[in-house]
């Protein structure tokens, strides 16, 4: 029993800080708490949740949210399983490429949020500039709604991408070489190995990767709070930056807890759902390999 | 060495495929850089220069920048002291739960061990941004707001499940009979701990350590909330308050050259960590 003991204080400390604030924002989504009520929780009848439903500024950035989301994440995975598998050799500089990966990734989000503002700065930064001197006629990459967010996507999978790359050619480097010297034997090609061998023995690094990111990009906060407040036309505005606004800027507690554990039922369904259809698809795929 | 053997065999094959290997990491290296390389190069022009890049101008260098972003109330540098100690602290604290933790969890039976990795795994998949409202509130409740010690106790949090779960299996990949011989020599838990199995599962401890400095060093939603006294804001604060200043007009000059000087510390850091860093996180996805 004394080694349960050393687990509490662990456990303890998940609990008051993971569950604790799902419990307190369950009982606020029940009251009213803003600065019309002086800061004070008043119980008003689920008008909070009535609010929630028919409230289109959330549901466009849930939109939103789940659109840069399956995006960015799409792209990275993509990105960086083709670098991965390119860089997948044995190769001189490995720490060269190490370090190279691992710094946009180890960096503050806010620190390279405010530089790429400056690199799309319209008219004064270097992608507009070139932008002008190609197609005479500037990008406007952060200030028009139908291309913000893509530009925030960018930036994303700029952070993001070696790193992806990074934890997939650590994978790749636990396939064992026979495996791909007996598939040539047996006439098979580069395609046949990659779909057969490469990708099913992969698929537990992919599915990390895959779930892994798309809970953190879900959560996205810091980039677009910082790139672009969540603007232009609320185009890039996260459901995290609106429950942030709701909280810190108009001061509706009671409203903010709403989308706060709203979105926590969502999202984690959402999770829950990717993680299933990965156990599945590898369970299926893992079936396929024993055959 | 197996795969060096085969490309000897189909030598040109292998000759093209390191050309393209080399392609991809210039590439790689422009991508990861390139923008980098691009706030050091704002960091040392005039606002002059950067309005008109190619008008000839009497003054096109400057250090103006790094001397008003040092020589501001606080110094810029005040920040990466700020971010040092909080990350400090909360590494320190996190280790002091999550190693306790993890050597009980190495010892549970198999269905309870379980359980309790399904949870960490899903505190680790929480957006955990959602959690800063009633954070906030607990904080003011315990006046916990504006101390960056307070700020470890959220930190080591959620630092828990990684910390956990990549402790647990550095002590689970220990051979039993090791500290079942230190017993018999008649070594206390404690003994054991200090000269056996910390020695033993130092490169766990020290991947772990750099990835929760790391996040400490760089969250920003709870930091954004907790901490509104500008001698303590942490970096990633301090950098997003010079945005925020204005929306339309940023001072990149100075903000460039603050984003080189955040940016050394932590680059030394993941030039000089990188085989921890990396051994850390591929062992978390793979067993995780």
């Amino acid at each position: 029993m004394p080694l349960l003991l050393l687990l509490i204080p662990s456990l303890l400390l998940l609990i008051s800080v993971f569950a604790l604030p799902l419990f307190r924002y369950g009982w606020l989504s029940f009251h009213a708490d803003s600065v019309m009520t002086g800061l004070m929780a008043i119980p008003n009848q689920g008008a909070n949740w009535q609010r929630f439903i028919h409230d289109g500024r959330y549901w466009q950035d849930l939109l939103q949210t789940l659109r840069f989301a399956f995006v960015s994440v799409t792209a990275e995975i993509v990105l960086g399983l083709i670098i991965a598998l390119i860089l997948n050799q044995p190769l001189r500089k490995r720490a060269l490429i190490r370090s190279s990966s691992l710094i946009p990734w180890a960096l503050p989000t806010t620190v390279m949020a405010l530089g790429w503002r400056w690199i799309f700065n319209t008219p004064y930064g270097p992608i507009d500039r070139l932008m002008q001197s190609a197609l005479g006629r500037s990008l406007n990459a952060l200030g028009e709604p139908s291309i913000a967010w893509i530009t925030t996507v960018y930036a994303d999978i700029w952070k993001t991408t070696p790193f992806v790359a990074l934890i997939l050619l650590a994978g790749l480097q636990t396939i064992p070489s026979d495996l791909y010297e007996a598939a040539k034997l047996e006439g098979a090609s580069s395609w046949i190995c990659l779909r057969r061998i490469t990708i099913p023995l992969l698929l537990p690094y992919l599915g990390l990767a895959l779930v892994f990111r798309l809970a953190q990009a879900f959560g996205v906060f810091d980039l677009v709070q910082v790139m672009t407040g969540g603007g232009p036309a609320s185009s890039t505005e996260s459901i995290a930056l609106y429950a942030y606004w709701n909280a810190l800027r108009f001061l509706d507690f009671g409203y903010s807890a709403t989308i706060m554990i709203g979105s926590f039922v969502i999202l984690s369904s959402l999770i829950l759902i990717a993680w299933l259809v990965i156990t599945l698809v590898r369970n299926r795929a893992a079936g396929a390999y024993a055959k | 060495m197996a795969r060096d053997h085969v490309g000897a065999k189909s030598g040109c094959r292998s000759l093209r495929k390191m050309k393209a290997a080399r392609f991809v990491i210039i590439a790689l290296l422009i991508w990861s850089l390139g923008p980098l390389a691009w706030q050091l190069y704002t960091s040392f022009c005039t606002d002059q220069a950067l309005v008109t890049p190619f008008a000839s101008l009497d003054q096109r260098w400057t250090l103006a920048h790094y001397e008003s972003v040092l020589n501001s109330n606080p110094s810029f540098i005040h920040y990466l002291f700020n971010s040092f100690f909080a990350g400090s602290v909360s590494t320190v604290f996190t280790l002091i739960l999550a190693i306790p933790a993890s050597y009980s969890l190495s010892k549970l039976g198999q269905r309870s061990a379980l359980l309790i990795k399904c949870l960490l795994i899903g505190c680790a998949l929480f957006p955990y941004v959602l959690l800063f409202l009633a954070l906030l509130e607990i904080a003011r409740y315990l006046q916990l707001g504006n101390s960056l010690i307070a700020l470890a106790i959220p930190y080591a949090a959620l630092s828990q499940p990684l910390a956990v779960l990549l402790l647990t299996n550095a002590f689970s990949d220990l051979p039993p009979e090791l500290e079942d011989a230190a017993r018999v020599e008649g070594l206390s838990v404690l003994q054991r701990f200090r000269w056996v199995l910390l020695p033993l599962i130092s490169p766990a401890i020290a991947s772990t350590a750099i990835l929760v400095f790391l996040f400490s060093w760089n969250e920003y939603p709870i930091a954004l909330t907790w901490i509104s006294d500008s001698d303590q804001l942490t970096l990633p604060v301090a950098m997003a308050r010079i945005a925020g200043s204005s929306i339309h007009s940023v001072p990149y000059g100075p903000y460039a050259a603050a984003t080189v000087i955040g940016s050394i510390p932590l680059i030394i850091l993941v030039m000089v960590f990188q085989k921890a860093i990396v051994s850390g996180l591929t062992t978390g996805a793979v067993k995780g």
